[in-house]
């Protein structure tokens, strides 16, 4: 049986002596976990404890079987790990600091120096290696980050608001970077975010929490399978035989006024067939809508319950 | 991930020991530290002094070069365990000079920009930094310190060729330990002011403020209860009376003011307790997160 990436058993991190983390518990298997939840969620103290920075004051957390508390170091050694906020030493050149920090991770020095390289001209920052990582652009810097976080090759990636700062294109190429780092290896990837299309296009499960609580554990791979399609058509000319051609080929349909129809479809139907119809009963599509429940709807769904454990959506 | 595939793989290499993992910190810290001339400049100026006691050593074991420069008196070229005590003294300033430069950028460096976590996220302790950290400056101030003490024991004992190691061979023992905790506390001292402060001219102030503040208050709580105990405070002769008791030094070359009355076992432990307290700052200091959010 495959191990669980993640294992929450009753945990619960008290830090100044408040209460943070209030028994979580869970189990997640995907290779790719998203970390989402508003600000002050406790997404930052629960990838801290995972990473052994905080101990818990009950219950424990596990990643790919290892107890954060009890076997930290052996732990740490699979992950690499991209913070929050800035974390470089800024005097140092980008390849040097990559080199530094491959070599702390148990490289030997001329495997972290060509590491260190290749980490950086696949982050994009090939050109500017040599400059000071002081002298980086805040995106600059989130790729520098990325860099040493995975020139060691770790087995989990821990990735805490990794587009914090970053324009547009930025954003779309380090998005792209997780997803090819994550389809290229055998990697495990979490990545907290309060960004949903970060999550939505890099991960396969989402924990959500909320309070210190969590609000949703839900695999999206399944939700996606599970979710139906909708159409919503606005026509002109459809009478009660369109409806009726689609409902025989498996489709539930709505009729509202104006000539809008709202169209369920099952997966194996395909739009085109939609048009098909349609054009065989002359009847007009003005405009169409696809759409899925998207991970939007899944977290706003999560964050107006309340207590909900491990509530599927 | 090669460069001209640019395709992410993992590393399937071999790892260095974890044990030795620290020195990776203490050899990047020495390539930073050879880049600054003035640092260069300053490592050969504290090695000076001894290159001139050398010559002394060879002046004394030499009749002929006595002659030449006719010289009458035999008796200010002796080496004996005076001679050596002036040595450790001159060179732990040295020492000191070379710590204050050194030691308060080894830390605020990484705090500066939260490069911590970076560390610590690794199979990489709080104590294997530290112990990075703490090499570094153990190096140093060997190398002006007890390493040229040993040379010019050496040198004198090959020089005299009359028994004069025998004799002296217990001097080795006061040498490796009087600087071993000269050496600890100056560097656990300038490690815990540079978790503190990040920028050196300040840290360089505090730590020369921490040896000649509590000095100064020792020598008024002295003076006000009529008493020597205040002496303890001042860190610099704790460590000479260790030095003096060490090198069985009869004449009290050192004690100009009679406050040689302190135990040794005192001072031994006025410069442990600088020592615990400087882990304790270093303990509180290096975390992976200095706050707690949301």
């Amino acid at each position: 049986m495959m191990t669980p990436t993640i294992e929450l058993d009753g945990l619960e991190v008290q830090l100044g002596g408040r209460t943070i983390l209030h028994s979580l518990t869970g189990v997640l298997k995907s290779r790719a976990i998203g970390l989402l939840g508003p600000n002050g969620a406790g997404k930052s103290t629960l990838i801290n404890t995972l990473l052994g920075f905080h101990v818990p004051s009950k219950g424990s957390a596990r990643v790919l079987g290892l107890n954060s508390h009890t076997s930290g170091k052996a732990l740490r050694s699979l992950v690499g790990y991209m913070p929050e906020n800035d974390a470089f030493i800024s005097k140092m050149s980008g390849v040097r600091f990559v080199r530094y920090m491959a070599e702390i991770s148990g490289l030997p020095s001329e495997q972290a120096m060509e590491r260190a390289h290749e980490a950086f001209v696949y982050v994009g920052l090939g050109e500017s290696r040599y400059r000071p990582v002081g002298t980086y652009s805040l995106g600059m810097k989130q790729l520098a980050k990325l860099a040493q976080a995975i020139a060691h090759g770790p087995k989990v990636l821990i990735l805490d608001e990794p587009t914090n700062g970053m324009d547009p294109p930025a954003r779309k190429r380090l998005i792209e970077l997780v997803r090819e780092i994550r389809e290229a290896s055998d990697i495990c990837l979490l990545l907290s975010s309060h960004l949903l299309r970060d999550v939505e296009e890099t991960c396969d499960e989402v924990l959500i929490l909320r309070n210190g609580q969590i609000a949703s554990i839900c695999n999206l791979v399944e939700e996606r399978r599970a979710n139906r399609k909708f159409l919503e058509l606005e026509t002109i000319g459809a009478e009660a035989s369109f409806t009726n051609a689609l409902e025989s080929l498996g489709c539930e349909c709505a009729v509202f006024s104006s000539g809008r129809i709202k169209v369920v479809m099952p997966d194996s139907v395909e739009i085109r067939e939609v048009f098909r119809v349609a054009a065989d009963r002359g009847v007009q599509i003005r405009r169409m809508n696809h759409r899925r429940d998207s991970l939007e709807d899944i977290f706003l769904n999560a964050m107006e319950q309340t207590g909900a454990a491990d509530g599927r959506l | 991930m090669a460069v001209y595939k640019r395709r992410y793989n993992s590393y399937t290499g071999s790892l260095t020991p974890t044990w030795s993992r620290f020195f990776v910190l203490t050899r990047f810290a020495f390539a930073d530290l050879f880049k600054s001339r003035f640092f260069v400049l300053l490592l050969i100026l504290c090695v000076v002094p001894c290159l001139g006691s050398a010559g002394y050593i060879f002046i004394a074991n030499n009749k002929t070069v006595q002659l030449l420069m006719q010289l009458r008196s035999a008796d200010f070229f002796v080496v004996e365990n005076q001679y050596f005590i002036v040595i450790m003294i001159v060179q732990a300033e040295a020492a000191f000079l070379l710590n204050c430069w050194v030691g308060p950028v080894l830390i605020a460096g990484d705090l500066t920009n939260g490069a911590l976590p970076l560390f610590l996220s690794r199979p990489f302790s709080r104590a294997d930094y530290v112990l990075g950290k703490l090499a570094v400056l153990g190096l140093l101030l060997s190398a002006v310190t007890w390493i040229p003490c040993l040379l010019l024991f050496s040198l004198q004992s090959g020089l005299a060729h009359d028994g004069w190691i025998w004799s002296h061979l217990w001097m080795i023992l006061p040498i490796l330990l009087c600087s071993a905790i000269w050496i600890l506390m100056l560097s656990l001292l300038s490690l815990a002011v540079s978790a503190w402060v990040k920028l050196r001219i300040v840290a360089t102030g505090v730590i020369f403020i921490t040896f000649f503040i509590p000095a100064g208050l020792g020598e008024m709580f002295n003076h006000i209860m009529g008493t020597y105990w205040g002496a303890l405070l001042n860190f610099s002769y704790m460590f000479r009376i260790i030095l003096e008791r060490g090198f069985r030094d009869p004449y009290r070359l050192l004690d100009l003011s009679g406050r040689n009355e302190i135990p040794v076992a005192a001072a031994w432990s006025a410069l442990i307790v600088v020592c615990l307290l400087s882990l304790v700052i270093l303990n509180a200091r290096l975390r992976a997160r200095e706050t707690v959010r949301g």
